[in-house]
């Protein structure tokens, strides 16, 4: 075992992070854990790694700095308090001698004071910040319930659970667990027929049956790439002014395939940050790499090129550096980390690996080269066919131009005397040879001649059409900005502040020191997976890379050495399944992120997914199938007291499905979910003019019909300026987004209430209800329950919904007006034949099945 | 247990324990509807309100109304009278005024900077003298009761990031605005209206192509229950307000009785304390529907008041319309109402468009000041109007074709103007250089702004933090001095 982890989790952390543990007896302070943090938070703001910001040269990030022994004062003198001045300065009664000082806004518990004087005594053993060692594979702790765990997991869950006197909760009985799990691996609830297969069969390994169905089914990579898509800030327009549409899907189907195929998460990393530099890269590897590209792009006029590329180029590495290494890199934007061991100029150098494709940050199309292009040869035909129409609109132009212009015979219109007054954009548009002219300028020119020169102003306008029609028709085409890298990598500089204009010192693409050093280029990090998508180094590209490249960096980040990679990605797995990653801060692994709480079953969960190859469908199946997963999510008052988080997990996750997943399964029992993987993305129902207020009319919202009304979440078109209306608690997608976040208010309510969504789907879902031969009101409502809930309605719950149902046909009976308006709602056609009344109390009853907290749960 | 915890567990204990079921939607509505309680799983770092750390001192201000003008006003034609301009009319601007500092790319290509006089005429208004433009006459009349702030300026030349940096204190979308930061901090005066509300509105003709981004009423990294909501330009103010057709009150009322009764049945054997607040959350939104439609019917309104807000009030969507309802809503115990009005972008119709959007926002501004004035609501309401840069004293454009006469981006210098809430009313503050170029006397940037603002509120801006990503941020970063002389 790793001696970090030797130590017991003592009452003094636990005093620290408020968790709801008792005291356990007092063991020796362990400094990652225990006084690194109360430093860093208090500290290293002025003692830190920022030496532009450190007060009095003092570093107390360092062992050098903190045991620094100056004119005969030592900072810290291991095992002697009395003559530490870090002791007595926190413990001082002189208000300008006290550290933290008042006005900083810090200020030490005694119990941190405590803490601090106690590692003092101890012999003020340093250490390394933990999560920048190298995970090593933990012993399985014993335990003494040895009937309980199922997997390693489940010991190291117990473990604790022993130690603080804790008992795991009983397994959630079958029919929640076929809903729970499938949920979680497809994001839709299992069928009736499915439950009941499950339940009827005996063997010991029924539930591990059920487990490789789901992951074996396609619903399981359109499932698993939601919050992938979140992280890489996915979306189907540009954001900002414009916010013109791009054709990014592509890379979302190379996603849901890659999950399903079950990618090794190495090569899923590799191919997605520099697929494109892979010897002999496949179409695929290059559409990968529109991961990079993802980001927003400004198009707003009066902005400078250069200013935009850096914005991406920052975009993609600090995305980068959330989604693999955990930390916060953009905090060294402007000047050295804070808090962890990361300088400015190591955030330009992993700036420097995305400095290097042709983009200029000009324009604003959100088809910006270099691009995958998907054009067929009768598209082909017809773009030809439309810039013709083009060519032939700017003819007259040159003719109009010519005369209006004066000018020596090889100039542009620009250079005549005639030019020099017209505005900047006028003279930009005069530089450009008529057919090569934008829509907006062309527009700028029309109105400035309108009154001057009607008849030039006319040809302009002909003009502004013949691009309107060839651009529209070209921007439908899939063109997937991907990742390319110029000959000679870009010059990369430090920016003071950030800023694109200031550059200072000049740097080389490179990793941050406290990390493993990174390969020189042409050499493999990868493991063996990885190195299959590139096998052998002498293969590599005849023009080697005068620094390290984006394929460096990738496989640096999945070399087997790499103490962050693992660790983050399973933590932010157990997020999805758990509602808490182990490591609260999914986005900080850094000193002033949360330490965990179970830091051997992190390390396992690590090393096994290295060890498995990155297999991250094996990953997901150890998790579900742990006892701790099975666990009943019912909460005992005790248990509540003791833990509200469950962050012991002495009991089953329980929290609100997101979003996303409510429409699912909403359609999904309802029957009308369309089930088809991947395609240009669709536009279901929302409420009328929402893009046409964000935009000022200038984009309509153009709902869809048919079957595209019933696609899954992940395929509803993304407008980055206001998103989809009906997902709330979502990502934005305009940043990378890896927390998950859950709220419970009254508009959520609404949206579930009123939303034609969700009323045609308890239309749909009382129909199927009304539908089925034979049936009486309770054996619909068992149905039902069965479709949404996997389980039979208790007696209480059924006694109150025929009550209700009751009530209802009685209000519609006396309303059939009102019953045929609730009817209706959504584009599905309704069976007639069905009496509306009665139709339209079974409707609202299901509107109260949608809505029950536990039908918005995953239990 | 620190008293958050011990707090939370309190409360979550009497929604869990509580005999009796109106037991239990009370205690999870006073938890977590009224005083905006955040729960524990929802939000990992309790709120200030709720450890009793907000305010820091005594609020001058209790609530923030937030005029915000996309595009830029020019301050040069309506604020910021500069003789000078008429001196220079047609003279490039002396380069060690303008001195070569970053311009928009509409301008900065453009190799003459003539300067250009104030377009509209300039006279002192009220006991205090301030200079208004006579294209703001209703403005000019509540003159005393406003304080300009005439030395603005900001770091960004293009409207997203500068409107951004006023919102959120910088200039990348992410961070938490204004509005989300004073309702995680101070919670909410109403149980039935959201505490953050947000209309807008833009000019008649549309001649401007500014965008209103949701990130501008964004919550940033802070629970996304602070986001702004906002009232929409038509139909129902908020989405899915509405019953569907065919679902009349009653039905509905049914309804939610009976998903109210099944769900205390889950909470009684599942003993989850979310289970609760979900009970209080639909009880909520059922109050919503309600309070909504009272508060956008204006058949109550003295035609006085009507009147004062001109012609357009009763049309939903505009900016008179926005205004008078900001007034209800802070009479109804919203924290932050912000009004953004779109249309001062004048690249090239300066003499045309100007004055029309002036028509369009001037009356109703001044009508709210007066409004909360009358109602005595002005006391502890903070009023505040401007853009989120000005205008270049120098012409984008010819200078011989008027009617394309402009001026671009111009983050140098810009004025605007405060009221109520403990802001020194009849003050004019600082100054711009005499071409109205740069902002010379007392200088005041965002974060100072922002600072003083916050201030006003009972917060100590340095004071109000929310740790993410390991760090402590804060609405004004880094920087931010208060700007005492602004307080009453």
């Amino acid at each position: 075992m790793h001696p970090r982890f030797s130590i017991a989790i003592t009452s003094l952390l636990l005093a620290i992070s408020c968790a709801p543990i008792s005291r356990a007896a007092a063991t020796p302070v362990d400094f990652s854990r225990d006084i690194q943090p109360i430093l860093s938070d208090n500290c290293y703001a002025c003692h830190g790694p920022d030496a532009k910001a450190r007060k009095a040269k003092l570093r107390l990030d360092t062992k050098e700095g903190a045991f620094r022994i100056k004119e005969d004062v030592a900072v810290v003198l291991p095992g002697n308090p009395a003559k530490s001045e870090l002791v007595r300065r926190i413990t001082t009664k002189d208000q300008d001698d006290l550290m933290p000082p008042p006005d900083s806004n810090h200020k030490l518990t005694p119990h941190q004071i405590e803490l601090l004087t106690t590692w003092v005594q101890q012999g003020a053993k340093w250490g390394v910040h933990w999560a920048f060692i190298p995970p090593v594979r933990p012993e399985i702790p014993p335990v003494k319930q040895k009937d309980w765990p199922r997997n390693p997991i489940d010991a190291f869950i117990l473990a604790h659970l022993e130690k603080e006197n804790l008992h795991p909760s009983p397994e959630t009985p079958r029919e929640a667990l076929s809903r729970r799990v499938t949920l979680d691996l497809t994001g839709l609830p299992p069928t009736p027929a499915e439950v009941d297969a499950y339940l009827a069969d005996n063997s010991p390994t029924a539930y591990d049956k059920v487990v490789d169905r789901l992951l074996a089914s396609p619903r399981y990579g359109e499932r698993m790439s939601w919050e992938w898509l979140d992280a890489a800030r996915y979306a189907d327009t540009n954001g900002y002014q414009g916010d013109s549409t791009r054709t990014m899907w592509p890379w979302r189907d190379w996603v849901v395939k890659a999950l399903n195929d079950n990618m090794p998460f190495d090569q899923f990393t590799v191919e997605q940050l520099a697929g494109d530099l892979l010897p002999s890269a496949t179409t695929d590897q290059k559409i990968a790499t529109a991961f990079n590209r993802n980001h927003m792009i400004n198009g707003e006029g009066g902005r400078i090129a250069d200013e935009n590329r850096v914005d991406y180029v920052m975009d993609q590495s600090e995305t980068m550096s959330t989604i693999w290494l955990g930390l916060t890199v953009g905090c060294a934007r402007c000047h050295d980390h804070k808090f962890d061991p990361i300088t400015q100029k190591e955030y330009y150098q992993l700036y420097a690996f995305f400095n290097n494709t042709p983009v200029t940050g000009g324009g604003g199309s959100g088809q910006t080269a270099p691009v995958v292009d998907f054009t067929t040869p009768e598209q082909k035909a017809k773009l030809a066919e439309l810039a013709e129409h083009v060519q032939q609109a700017g003819v007259p132009i040159t003719e109009f131009e010519k005369t209006l212009f004066p000018r020596e015979e090889k100039q542009t219109p620009d250079a005549s005397p005639a030019a020099k007054a017209l505005s900047g954009n006028l003279v930009n548009e005069l530089k450009r040879a008529p057919e090569k002219r934008g829509v907006d300028g062309l527009r700028e020119m029309v109105n400035f001649y309108k009154a001057k020169e009607p008849q030039y102003a006319d040809a302009l306008a002909k003009l502004k059409k013949t691009i309107e029609a060839r651009d529209q028709f070209s921007a439908s085409i899939p063109r997937v900005m991907v990742m390319q890298d110029m000959p000679k990598p870009r010059e990369a500089f430090i920016l003071t502040k950030g800023a694109y204009d200031k550059p200072t010192v000049k740097v080389t693409a490179g990793t941050p020191a406290i990390l493993p050093a990174l390969s020189t280029p042409g050499q493999s990090a990868g493991s063996a997976s990885a190195q299959s998508a590139a096998p052998d180094p002498s293969k590599q590209p005849t023009t080697q890379p005068s620094q390290p490249n984006r394929l460096a960096l990738a496989r640096w980040l999945v070399s087997p050495n790499h103490p962050l990679t693992a660790r983050v990605t399973v933590n932010r797995y157990w997020q999805q399944f758990f509602g808490t990653g182990l490591v609260k801060t999914v986005e900080d692994f850094g000193i002033q992120g949360e330490k965990p709480l179970h830091p051997e079953l992190l390390d396992f969960l690590a090393t096994e997914f290295l060890r498995t190859k990155w297999n991250v469908k094996a990953l997901h199946r150890l998790i579900v199938t742990s006892a701790t997963y099975r666990q009943s999510s019912k909460i005992t008052p005790d248990l509540f007291e003791r833990d509200p988080e469950n962050r012991l997990m002495a009991r089953g996750a329980r929290f609100r499905l997101p979003a996303f997943a409510l429409r699912d399964q909403a359609l999904a029992a309802a029957g009308l979910l369309i089930e088809k993987v991947g395609g240009p993305p669709v536009k279901p129902y929302q409420p009328p003019g929402i893009w046409e207020e964000a935009t000022f009319g200038k984009i309509a919202y153009q709902q869809d019909h048919g079957d595209a009304l019933y696609r899954r979440s992940l395929y509803t078109f993304w407008r980055r300026i206001v998103g989809p209306t009906e997902f709330f608690d979502t990502a934005a997608r305009q940043y990378c987004t890896v927390r998950q976040t859950r709220t419970n208010t009254p508009l959520q309510s609404l949206t579930l209430l009123n939303d034609p969504t969700y009323n045609e789907a308890a239309r749909a879902l009382a129909q199927r209800l009304l539908t089925t031969e034979g049936s009486t009101p309770e054996s619909r409502l068992n149905t039902a329950f069965r479709l949404l809930l996997a389980r039979h309605p208790s007696a209480e719950e059924q006694s109150v919904l025929l009550q209700s149902l009751d009530r209802l046909k009685k209000q519609y009976t006396a309303d059939k007006p009102a019953a045929l308006k609730l009817l209706t709602i959504g584009e599905s056609k309704r069976d007639e034949s069905l009496d509306p009344t009665e139709h339209a109390a079974y409707t609202a009853l299901c509107t109260i099945l949608l809505n029950l907290d536990e039908t918005l749960t995953k239990e | 247990m620190n008293p958050l915890a011990a707090n939370r567990l309190h409360l979550t204990r009497r929604a869990l324990f509580g005999k009796t079921a109106t037991g239990i939607g009370a205690a999870a509505l006073a938890s977590l509807l009224g005083k905006t309680v955040a729960r524990a799983e929802t939000a990992p770092h309790s709120p200030p309100l709720a450890a009793g750390l907000l305010p820091h001192f005594p609020p001058k201000a209790k609530r923030v109304i937030y005029l915000f003008q996309n595009g830029a006003p020019s301050h040069v034609d309506l604020f910021d009278y500069k003789p000078k301009l008429r001196e220079w009319q047609g003279k490039d601007i002396p380069p060690e005024i303008q001195g070569g500092k970053r311009l928009s790319t509409m301008t900065s290509g453009q190799k003459a900077k003539p300067c250009l006089a104030e377009i509209s005429q300039f006279k002192q208004h009220g006991q205090s003298g301030a200079w208004v433009s006579s294209f703001l006459p209703h403005t000019a009349a509540i003159a005393d009761d406003l304080c300009f702030v005439k030395s603005m300026h900001t770091g960004a030349v293009n409207h997203a990031p500068a409107i951004t940096f006023f919102l959120t204190g910088a200039e990348l979308p992410g961070r938490p605005t204004l509005g989300a930061w004073l309702t995680y901090g101070l919670g909410s005066d109403t149980e039935n209206l959201p505490g953050y509300v947000v209309m807008t509105s833009r000019d008649k003709e549309a001649s401007c192509g500014q965008i209103f981004y949701d990130f501008y009423w964004g919550s940033g990294f802070l629970p996304s229950k602070f986001q702004g909501v906002k009232f929409r330009g038509s139909g129902d103010p908020v989405l899915y307000l509405s019953n569907p057709d065919g679902m009349d009150r009653t039905v509905r009322r049914g309804i939610l009785d009976d998903v109210a009764k099944i769900n205390q049945l889950k909470l009684r054997d599942f003993g989850d304390p979310e289970i609760a607040t979900r009970i209080a959350q639909y009880e909520m939104a059922y109050k919503m529907q309600m309070s909504v439609p009272e508060l956008t019917d204006l058949s109550n309104e003295p035609k006085s008041v009507l009147d004062m807000y001109g012609p357009d009030v009763k049309r939903q969507g505009s900016y008179a319309y926005n205004c008078l309802m900001a007034r209800r809503l802070t009479e109804r115990g919203v924290r932050f109402v912000q009004v953004m009005h779109a249309g001062w972008d004048q690249h090239r119709n300066l003499n045309t468009q100007l004055k029309i959007q002036c028509q369009d926002t001037d009356q109703p501004s001044a009508a709210l000041v007066k409004d909360l004035k009358m109602r005595g609501l002005l006391d502890d309401t903070l009023v505040i109007w401007g853009g989120e840069f000005g205008r270049t004293p120098f012409l984008q454009g010819d200078i011989k074709d008027t009617r394309q006469w402009g001026r671009d981006h111009h983050p140098y210098s810009f004025t605007l103007w405060l009221a109520g809430g403990g802001i020194k009313p009849g003050l004019s503050y600082g100054a711009s250089d005499e071409f109205g170029h740069n902002a010379v006397e007392n200088p005041v940037d965002v974060h100072d702004f922002q600072a003083t603002l916050l201030h006003l509120l009972g917060i100590d801006h340095e004071r109000m933090t929310f740790k993410f990503q390991g760090r402590r941020f804060r609405l004004t970063d880094v920087e931010g001095n208060l700007v005492k002389a602004l307080l009453a």
